[in-house]
């Protein structure tokens, strides 16, 4: 971003070394392969037939591709259904917890009032819990309120993932904002609520969609919490669905591979198309401390 | 007393998340010491879920599995970053690909991965024993030496990414005075990365191993989805464990007693970091 332009003339010893070109080529090469090779992988194997699949030794490209296992996926088992279940369940979890953190992070802001950093480290300690340590009560308190397989089950704990870190990174969004908009807004008699709404958050949407980005995203591929909440096939997520398929005896490594397209592709775009303020948002914390 | 509008902001977010962790951590302490009754047995919980020999072979498991995991993800995720540093044509269609393994479902990891690592029809057993690197295919899912490495590299392969991206950011957040001065003192590249930037994100990278233990401590998706701890025990990893006494032998006491063990050592780990990152010199806090 701030490199000099390469014209720009510049002292000879001060010139910035870096690596040389065959280096960096080489570099990305291998990067681009480990990180892009399962794909390729996947999607060529969710095209074999049976017989293609289980040859010895395996064959890179099919002679015959077909469509049968995305067929079997999408026709003949219960993946749709998972798929409405994980998008229900991701929206509402995305979407409670975003209105929660958006009311916090202005509390955090923009007021001070007696333990306000040890609440925000409490919340910065609720993003660190180790999740398998909770599981048992989780599970037995959403046994006795009766929400044990139901969306509002899953919505409400998964909160505990996303509520911590979207409240962190609004706030420091939030903070960037001149306080000086707001101070002209309270003189013409806005209500802080009103502030709020007209001022902060038109101003934060940038860090809106990286929240929104990442709770949907973690909620989305959460695996931990959906296999012990939601047995019942009415409420179960995607990477259970995944999971089974995946367990059984005979394992169909084609229809596998197609039920894992199916799940990579929506996120995958969801990231491409987000990446930018996704990548923003989440680092701006990382770097600014 | 008019209460603070501020904390009238803050407080719904803070009850749902005292509702949902601050109650079911207490609770844990509660199961951890009664019976199914709900009697008050002391400390015969955690007694009978230290006695098998189990426990501590988890235990060491969940060592070598994050230990192994994070020093790979470190080091390849610094590397990547600096490679990502230099400013070369495609770098950013190059950057977002990068971040995909990262960004897919961690199911997805283990079914694509387990399906490469299948012992007959497995792609990186044909490709190791194509080039001569390996003599015959190794049963990597079923072999007791094999099974931990293996799983440890998916891991690696699923969270470098964040380190590179997170290191990347610390890296273009250094002030160029520091290159200049470098420059000045006639640095070249390499000493460049180690006596500038490797000091200027040891902060970075002092948070981030953090989340990567929480997040090693918390993966029971790899691990889970492809042996679910076996063969013979060789992949159990504490949280695993805590998850088959509860769900699958229904032992939710003795699994609570495991899982307050568990919550202790992983906060003291927090508190060491926190310590640690406070004593950082140059915190703007």
């Amino acid at each position: 971003m701030t490199a000099a332009p390469a014209t720009a003339p510049s002292p000879r010893g001060l010139r910035r070394p870096g690596l040389g070109l065959p280096l960096i080529l080489v570099g990305c090469a291998a990067l681009m392969f480990v990180c892009l090779f399962p794909f390729l992988w996947m999607g060529l194997s969710s095209i074999k037939q049976l017989q293609e699949l289980y040859t010895i030794p395996p064959r890179w490209w099919p002679d015959h591709p077909t469509l049968a296992n995305y067929y079997k996926v999408l026709f003949q088992s219960r993946i749709p259904r998972y798929f409405l279940n994980s998008i229900i369940i991701s929206v509402g979890s995305t979407g409670l917890a975003l209105i929660l953190a958006i009311f916090a992070a202005n509390g955090f802001a923009r007021f001070r009032f007696k333990g306000r950093s040890f609440l925000q480290a409490c919340i910065l300690v609720g993003q660190l819990l180790p999740t398998a340590a909770i599981i048992v009560p989780l599970f037995i308190t959403l046994r006795v309120l009766g929400l044990v397989n139901t969306y509002w089950g899953l919505i409400l704990v998964y909160m505990i993932i996303t509520l911590p870190l979207s409240v962190w990174m609004l706030t420091s969004y939030f903070k960037a904002i001149p306080i000086e908009l707001e101070e002209a807004a309270i003189i013409d008699g806005a209500s802080r609520v009103g502030i709020l709404f007209r001022i902060t958050l038109p101003l934060s949407l940038p860090g809106i969609v990286a929240v929104l980005v990442y709770a949907f995203i973690t909620t989305w591929n959460e695996f931990v919490f959906a296999l012990c909440f939601a047995t019942d096939s009415s409420v179960k997520t995607l990477p259970i669905g995944l999971a089974e398929f995946s367990t059984e005896f005979n394992t169909d490594w084609g229809a596998v591979m197609a039920a894992s397209m199916v799940m990579t592709v929506p996120i995958a775009l969801v990231f491409l198309v987000f990446q930018k303020l996704f990548v923003g948002g989440l680092t701006a914390g990382a770097t600014k401390g | 007393m008019r209460p603070n509008p501020g904390l009238l902001f803050v407080l719904p977010a803070l009850i749902v998340l005292f509702m949902l962790i601050a109650y079911p951590v207490a609770y844990t302490g509660i199961l951890s010491v009664t019976n199914e009754q709900g009697q008050f047995t002391g400390l015969q919980n955690f007694a009978d879920v230290l006695r098998p020999r189990v426990t501590t072979q988890a235990l060491w498991n969940t060592l070598w599995w994050v230990g192994g995991s994070i020093v790979f993800q470190v080091l390849l995720g610094v590397a990547t970053a600096v490679l990502l540093n230099q400013t070369f044509p495609g770098r950013a269609i190059i950057r977002s690909v990068a971040l995909i393994p990262w960004i897919i479902p961690g199911i997805v990891a283990a079914t694509t991965w387990a399906w490469m690592f299948h012992t007959e029809f497995g792609i990186i057993n044909y490709m190791l024993t194509g080039v001569g690197v390996l003599p015959e295919p190794i049963g990597w899912l079923t072999g007791g030496q094999t099974v931990m490495p293996a799983m440890i590299a998916i891991n690696v392969w699923k969270l470098f990414p964040f380190v590179a991206i997170m290191v990347l950011a610390g890296l273009q957040a250094i002030p160029q005075e520091l290159y200049e001065a470098a420059r000045v003192d006639g640095a070249n590249y390499w000493e460049e990365v180690r006596h500038v930037m490797l000091p200027q994100i040891r902060p970075v990278i002092v948070a981030v191993t953090l989340l990567l233990v929480i997040w090693g401590l918390n993966a029971i998706t790899i691990i889970y989805a492809i042996t679910r701890g076996g063969p013979a025990n060789r992949t159990l990893i504490t949280p695993i464990q805590i998850f088959r006494l509860a769900f699958e032998n229904v032992e939710f006491n003795q699994a609570a007693a495991l899982s307050v063990m568990f919550f202790g050592v992983v906060m003291l780990i927090v508190l060491v970091y926190i310590k640690a990152l406070a004593n950082q010199p140059g915190d703007n806090q």
